[in-house]
């Protein structure tokens, strides 16, 4: 089944119009100041995420490949994906950069606490994987 | 994904390939699509100028709707992350030669471009300002709404694109086209999705006992633990909305205003009045929610005072001298709902400061905002 080329057309422009509708509504309700800084957080997004995370990500995947044994290869990655993944979301948490002390209900866990729990959930889960996958080679296919 | 492209810039394709990015893309697109919709919800919520009143039902509506938008959002983060990474190569793919495919790849990647920006400026923003932390110049409200739009925009002219891509994808086998073996003992296409929807598992079960109280055992890194003076957390305390404390003290009267006249009660006036106790939830912005039983005087009974006709809109004055919302608006529905009370008290104990003693908001179905703390007057709009 193929979709045709003016259906497609048809719902870029929607997008297209969509998005500036964004635009506007983002434009005209800030002043100068408000949307150099909009302005300056939308390229620091994209600028961390190519020019720093990625590269960072590329050269652990090559260290991973080179450094770790098979055995262990596809545990670790999927570990790094889960344990990096939620340590980046968590760094406003984990920064405790909203602290107020007018206000002890806001953040009042122990992020590092609770951190260290996480990895160690997750390195536990990577060392039962690996060990699991090393026994299953051991035995020769039935 | 072009192939030869891909591998022309040094990456293999195992991994970051069409099958693995349709499927993390299709997920990360309905979750977009649901935080949209949330946040569409809130906004319409938050504004005072509806032309359709907000309904007061279910009393827990805007608790889930709100809920699910910080927890999707949250989701997003794993999610982003993969698929930015499957399709990282095509960040080098080499520019078309011939002045019209070169126009046409401009355009495509001027739309991935403000996709990109717009969505990782979403979530980065939203998980910042959930947990209080504000470290830019802009309003968060009308910069995170405008930017939905274009976020939501940009995805849209991405899908139409794409689609020819997606659907060959999504119809194939994941390990459809896999050229090459992996270096031995590596993740497959499988284990790298199965990896991120763990991941995507983890982000929301780590963070969304905020609003689910089953979950704030093992939500180790949610905002909230749930508890707080009297046994619910607060937003903003009477210390930073700049509450006097004369204010709230012998000298503490609540008016009540139509036109011309007004009815001027003390805290013990409305303690004479008829209580009711109502067990409902509280649910911010922020995305945090919990539940409490409220006591005090039914709205409709103070409105009443002055003989307001039904559906009438009331709007409400804090003492509060800092922040917008030191004054709301109520819409008839909310004004004539039994349930909208204004409490005295809170889980059987009076209000305290932080929940907004003297006397506070509470209606079902309705913004933590709103919920107007440290109530002075009520007047009943025209």
């Amino acid at each position: 089944m193929r979709t045709g080329l003016a259906p497609r057309i048809a719902l870029g422009a929607v997008g297209v119009l969509v998005a500036a509708y964004g635009a506007w509504l983002l434009l005209s309700r800030q002043d100068a100041e408000q949307l150099r800084s909009a302005a300056v957080w939308l390229v620091a997004g994209v600028v961390l995420h190519d020019v720093v995370l990625a590269p960072v990500v590329v050269v652990l995947g090559l260290l991973v490949s080179r450094v770790v044994p098979p055995v262990a290869r596809a545990p670790i990655a999927a570990g790094a994906i889960v344990l990096g993944s939620v340590t980046l979301l968590a760094v406003p948490v984990l920064g405790r950069f909203g602290e107020r002390s007018d206000n002890p209900s806001l953040l009042d866990r122990d992020y590092t606490a609770g951190w260290l729990v996480l990895a160690a959930v997750v390195l536990v889960a990577v060392v039962v994987a690996t060990l699991a996958r090393a026994r299953r080679r051991r035995q020769p296919p039935s | 994904m072009s192939t030869a492209t891909a591998r022309t810039a040094g990456f293999s394709t195992r991994l970051r390939s069409t099958a693995v990015a349709a499927r993390v893309g299709l997920v990360l697109g309905v979750c977009f699509a649901i935080c949209f919709v949330t946040g569409l919800v809130s906004h319409y919520a938050q504004d005072v100028a509806q032309p359709l009143g907000f309904p007061t039902s279910p009393a827990w509506g805007y608790r889930v709707t709100q809920g699910l938008h910080v927890i999707t959002g949250t989701a997003c983060v794993p999610l982003l992350l993969v698929k930015l990474w499957t399709v990282y190569p095509q960040l080098f793919r080499r520019p078309p030669r011939g002045l019209r495919r070169l126009a046409v790849e401009v355009a495509e990647r001027l739309s991935i471009a403000v996709l990109v920006a717009s969505a990782i400026f979403q979530l980065a923003s939203g998980l910042a300002n959930v947990t209080g932390w504000y470290p830019w110049a802009f309003s968060f409200r009308p910069t995170h709404y405008a930017l939905a739009w274009v976020a939501i925009g940009s995805l849209v002219v991405h899908v139409a694109v794409k689609l020819p891509l997606i659907r060959s994808a999504l119809g194939a086998d994941v390990d459809e086209g896999l050229e090459q073996e992996g270096p031995p003992g590596a993740l497959s296409r499988r284990g790298l999705l199965g990896a991120t929807w763990a991941a995507a598992a983890v982000a929301v079960v780590a963070t969304a006992g905020n609003t689910v109280p089953w979950l704030r055992k093992v939500s180790v890194l949610a905002t909230h633990t749930g508890d707080g003076p009297q046994g619910l957390p607060i937003t903003r305390s009477a210390k930073a909305a700049g509450i006097e404390p004369e204010a709230v003290g012998a000298a503490y009267v609540l008016e009540v205003v139509r036109g011309e006249r007004t009815v001027t009660l003390s805290r013990e006036d409305l303690l004479a009045m008829e209580q009711q106790t109502r067990t409902l939830p509280i649910a911010c912005v922020e995305g945090w929610s919990g539940t409490a039983d409220w006591t005090g005087v039914r709205l409709r009974d103070l409105i009443d005072l002055v003989e307001a006709p039904l559906g009438s809109d009331v709007q409400v004055t804090s003492l509060q001298q800092r922040g917008a919302f030191s004054r709301s608006v109520l819409q008839g529905g909310f004004v004539d709902d039994e349930r909208t009370t204004l409490a005295l008290a809170i889980n059987g104990e009076t209000l305290n400061l932080d929940h907004g003693y003297p006397a506070r908001i509470i209606a079902p179905n309705r913004p933590g905002v709103l919920q107007t703390k440290w109530v002075t007057r009520l007047e009943v709009q025209a």
